[in-house]
Formats: C-alpha cells, sequence, structure tokens
C-alpha cells in the first residue's frame, strides 16, 4: 500500500510536468 | 514435503492459471515480460513497414529521371519513412527493451503501473493503422517531411490530420511508458540497489525518460497547434494572420534534438551492457558514465536551432548554438573511450552482440564527427539539406540505434526466449549489413558535398553512379535483415538451450533468473551487496 501511493505520488507530478509542458507550450504561443 | 508442495502449488498457480491463453493473453496482458514482447514485435514489423518504403526512395534514386513515382508521392515516402522508423520502429523497439529488462535489472516483480502498461501499448497499433492510412486517403499521406514543417503542414490534405493523430497517440503512449520507467526505477528497487549501482541501461533509460516527459508535450502542442491553424480558424504559424512559421521550426526542434537522444541514450545503455560482458571486465568509468549521460540529455535542451542556421538568426545566436552542439562530443568523447578502455586489455571473444556493439562505436562515431562538421555554422549553411545530412543521420541512427537494437536482442533472447540464437546466422546479419550499411550511406556523404539536395525525386546526371551504389547497398541492407527475422524466429522455436548466464561476463540481476525467466520475477526482491 505504501509503495502504491509512492507510486503514484511520483506518477502525479511526473503527468503535472508533462500537462504543464503541453498546456504552457501553446498558451504562450496564444498570448505572445 | 507439504511446505515444499505448498510452495510448488502456488508457483504453478502463478504461472499458468492468472492470465488467459491466446490472442486474449496479449490483449489483457499486464506482464511487463508480455508487453515488451509485444512492443519489440510492433517495432520490428513497423521497421519491416519503413524498410518498405526505404526500399520506394532508393528505387526510384537508381537512376536519375522519373522512374517509379509522381514526385508528390516520392515525398509521402520519405517523409512517411521518417516518421515510422522513429514514432513506430526505434522508439517502441527501445520501450520493448525497457519492459523487458528494466524490472530484471532492478530486481522489481513488474512495472510501476502494469494495467496503464498494456495501455501505453495498445494505443500504438490504432496510431500506426491511422498513420499508414493516410496514404489511401484523399491527397495522399503527409509528405511534408517527418519535420511536418508548416505552412507545408498547414496547407495539406486530411492525410495530415491522421498524422497528426497518430502523432498525439504516440506521444501519449510514450508520456505513459516514460511515467511507469521513472516511476518503477525510482520506487523499486531491489534492497541495497542506490541509484549509483544500477546497471547503465536503467540509468541511460531514466534520463531518456525524463527527455520524453519534457519534450513530447511539446510535440503534441506544435502539432496541436497546426490541427486548430487548419481547422479551427487560429493563425499559430500562419504569417498572413499575423502568426509566425519560423516559431514552427523552433517549437519542433526543442522537441526534435532532444527526440534524437531519445533515440540514441538507451542504445548507449545496451552498448554499456554488452561490451562489458564480452571483454570480461567491469565497465571502465561507471560513474563518468553516468554524467556523460546527464551532461548530453541537458545540453539537447540548448542545441536545438542548429537545425535551423539557414533559416536566419543573430551571428551571436549562431555562434551560441554552434558551440553548445559541438560541446555535445565532450560526454559522448568520454562515453566513447571508456567503452574502448573497458575492452583494452580484456578477454575478449567476439559473438554476435559483441559484433554489433563494437560496430555500433566504429560506425556510430563516424556519425558523430559528420554531426560535429555539421555543428560548424558557415558549413551546415552549405551542407543544410543535402544528402550530407542524410548520411549523417542514418550514420547514428542506423548504425548507432538500430544497431544497439540488434546487439540487444541477441545479447538478451537467450534470457527471453530459454534458446541460444544461431551464431552462425548471427554472424552473417552482421557482416552483411555492416557492409551493406556502409555501401548505401557512406557514398551519399560524397553526393551532398558535391551538392546533391534530398527529398528530390531526381538529380542531375553526375550524381548517378553514387545514387546507383546507395541504391545496391539499400536492397542488399534490406534483404539482411530477413537473416534477423529467421534467426529470431528460430530462436523462439527452439535451439540449444539456455544457460541461466550465457555469458561469462554478464553480471546484472537479470542472469540470476532462469532462461526463460517466470512469469514474475522477482516475487521476493534480491538484496543487492
Amino acid at each position: 500500500m505504501e509503495m502504491q501511493s509512492a507510486n503514484l505520488k511520483t506518477a502525479l507530478i511526473l503527468a503535472t510536468i508533462a500537462l504543464a509542458f503541453f498546456i504552457g507550450v501553446i498558451v504562450r504561443h496564444w498570448l505572445w | 514435503m507439504d511446505a515444499a508442495h505448498a510452495h510448488d502449488h502456488a508457483h504453478g498457480h502463478d504461472d499458468h492459471a492468472h492470465h488467459p491463453s491466446g490472442l486474449m493473453r496479449w490483449i489483457t496482458t499486464t506482464n511487463h515480460k508480455d508487453i515488451g514482447t509485444l512492443y519489440l514485435i510492433f517495432a520490428c514489423t513497423m521497421f519491416f513497414v519503413g524498410g518498405v518504403l526505404a526500399l520506394g526512395i532508393r528505387a526510384e534514386l537508381f537512376q536519375p529521371g522519373l522512374q517509379f513515382w509522381r514526385p508528390d508521392f516520392f515525398n509521402e515516402l520519405t517523409t512517411m519513412h521518417g516518421l515510422i522508423m522513429v514514432f513506430g520502429a526505434i522508439m517502441p523497439a527501445f520501450v520493448g527493451f525497457a519492459n523487458w529488462q528494466i524490472p530484471m535489472m532492478i530486481g522489481a516483480p513488474d512495472m510501476a503501473f502494469a494495467r496503464m502498461n498494456n495501455w501505453s501499448f495498445w494505443l500504438l497499433p490504432p496510431a500506426a493503422t491511422l498513420l499508414v492510412a493516410s496514404f489511401f486517403v484523399p491527397g495522399g499521406a503527409p509528405a511534408a517531411g517527418w519535420t511536418i514543417y508548416a505552412p507545408l503542414s498547414t496547407q495539406m490534405g486530411p492525410g495530415m490530420d491522421l498524422g497528426i493523430f497518430a502523432l498525439h497517440i504516440m506521444g501519449a503512449s510514450s508520456i505513459m511508458g516514460s511515467i511507469n520507467i521513472i516511476t518503477t526505477i525510482l520506487n523499486m528497487r531491489a534492497p541495497g540497489m542506490t541509484m549509483m549501482k544500477m546497471p547503465l541501461f536503467v540509468w541511460t533509460w531514466l534520463i531518456t525518460a525524463y527527455l520524453l516527459i519534457a519534450v513530447m508535450p511539446v510535440l503534441a502542442g506544435a502539432v496541436t497547434m497546426v490541427l486548430t491553424d487548419r481547422h479551427f480558424g487560429t493563425n499559430f504559424f500562419n504569417a498572413a494572420g499575423g502568426g509566425d512559421p519560423v516559431m514552427f521550426q523552433h517549437i519542433f526542434w526543442f522537441f526534435g534534438h532532444p527526440e534524437v537522444y531519445i533515440m540514441i541514450l538507451p542504445a548507449f545503455g545496451i552498448i554499456s551492457q554488452v561490451i562489458p560482458a564480452f571483454a570480461r571486465k567491469p565497465l571502465f568509468g561507471y560513474s563518468s558514465m553516468v554524467y556523460a549521460t546527464a551532461s548530453i540529455a541537458i545540453l539537447s535542451f540548448i542545441v536545438w536551432a542548429h537545425h535551423m542556421f539557414t533559416v536566419g538568426m543573430p551571428a551571436a545566436g549562431q555562434l551560441f548554438f554552434m558551440y553548445a552542439t559541438m560541446l555535445i562530443a565532450v560526454p559522448t568523447g568520454v562515453k566513447v573511450f571508456n567503452w574502448i578502455a573497458t575492452m583494452w586489455k580484456g578477454s575478449m571473444t567476439f559473438e554476435t552482440p559483441m559484433l554489433f556493439a563494437c560496430g555500433f562505436i566504429f560506425v556510430f562515431s563516424m556519425g558523430g564527427f559528420t554531426g560535429l562538421i555539421l555543428a560548424i555554422t558557415p558549413v551546415d549553411i552549405q551542407l543544410q539539406d543535402t544528402y550530407y545530412v542524410v548520411a549523417h543521420f542514418h550514420y547514428v541512427l542506423v548504425a548507432g540505434s538500430l544497431f544497439a537494437i540488434f546487439a540487444g536482442t541477441y545479447f538478451w533472447i537467450p534470457k527471453w526466449t530459454g534458446h541460444m540464437y544461431d551464431e552462425t546466422l548471427g554472424k552473417w546479419h552482421f557482416w552483411l549489413s555492416m557492409i551493406f550499411f556502409n555501401v548505401t550511406f557512406f557514398p551519399m556523404h560524397f553526393l551532398g558535398l558535391a551538392g546533391m539536395p534530398r527529398r528530390i525525386p531526381d538529380y542531375a546526371l553526375q550524381f548517378a553512379d553514387f545514387n546507383m551504389v546507395a541504391s545496391i547497398g539499400a536492397f542488399g541492407f534490406g534483404l539482411s535483415q530477413l537473416l534477423f527475422v529467421i534467426g529470431v524466429y528460430k530462436c523462439i522455436k527452439g535451439g540449444e538451450k539456455a544457460a541461466q548466464k550465457p555469458w561469462e561476463g554478464a553480471d546484472t540481476l537479470e542472469w540470476t533468473l532462469p532462461s526463460p525467466p517466470p512469469y514474475h520475477s522477482f516475487e521476493t526482491p534480491p538484496t543487492v551487496k
């Protein structure tokens, strides 16, 4: 259980980074 | 007696009862080995699809003049060859290796997210189908080059939409795969396996997965903007609407250059496992290998505009990107030095994996050197879009990535299947590949230096001889790959039984498991000292 929650935490951080890059690159060129 | 019986029963139960057989085994599997196999079969299939397209290109270029294809179809061939080889063959092949090897090498029972692993793989066949199906829609397949530069890509027919969707899906698959790999490596290593005790293949994949997380979303963003420019009235890359087509190139290459390292770092990892095993010596300079890999990955983010010297940029920009690019030669040189130093005074034998590894060092280094030449801005301005560039990146991607994939396959296939491969066939495969690879791509340096442009179906008469040689080499190379398929098929079907550790000098954890390994490896984590 402990391992699963550690895995989930790592995955969420990585997924957030990926999503930020995806949205960031579009928003950056939309606004400026 | 009872305890032994209970143990046997549990083992048998585990091995056979938990998963369906036949087709459903492969569709529903969450086992890292099954999924690794699926990735490798998929990559091999796409390698042959992309290879057929390459032979279509080389058939057309066998002689000057238009022989077989309309010029626009020729552009479709070059584009699809690139897209399929990059996204359908090389990348999935390395993910296949990661799936098979990483859990076994770090002493984990499986990947961290087994169901997501299944999903990552099963996204690929629909994506590949979309990509290949684009040949059959009005206007044909994407023909803007694998770089799908705007404004070409914003103007093409529906084939481009299929290509964009395929890239989106493959990108999602890669990101999920990377999350899985990073999580597995960070959280599921066996007790005692500190980061600096991890096998080099695991290290290179960890760094590659970070690269993927950082740049695949950027590609997804770029192609999403192309899509909205095409269909939803935006003007990201449309100069007439206030957009900037050059911006597409910047975004694309911010993805594209790290992508080059995504395709070569796992290859470095494989070579770093193979050479110590056959030199019967520990890898020379382990920690410098790790730091070199990380340095290459970091530098890969600040060199993208060397693909755009002819687009125009300030002299300061040209100098920055030129020197930053040249800097990559330093960590790469460290790696080549360490591989050679590992071999130095080793008790070397030259089985097929070692042959491919040595071939890799020799020919990949040549590709590295031509990369260094292309990094020089004034030289690049002359050689941009010539066959010199085609020669360069095929030396890196075929003799680099693909030879490493072959080295890794021959190295680990005794573990995967429990059978030894046919050594004679393997050696024939290596030598024919090595010879025909050079027959195909070495003359392209001369063609490029003489000014032959890439992505053009016709050429001036003075280029005829070298093109004929290259085309003969390409068909020879393509046919030689059938030996690989035969060798792998024979090995899966039977052959001499492989020992637990068939390679004397191999010392990573997967060699402590039987060949083939049990369905669930390392249910009890091993302890690493």
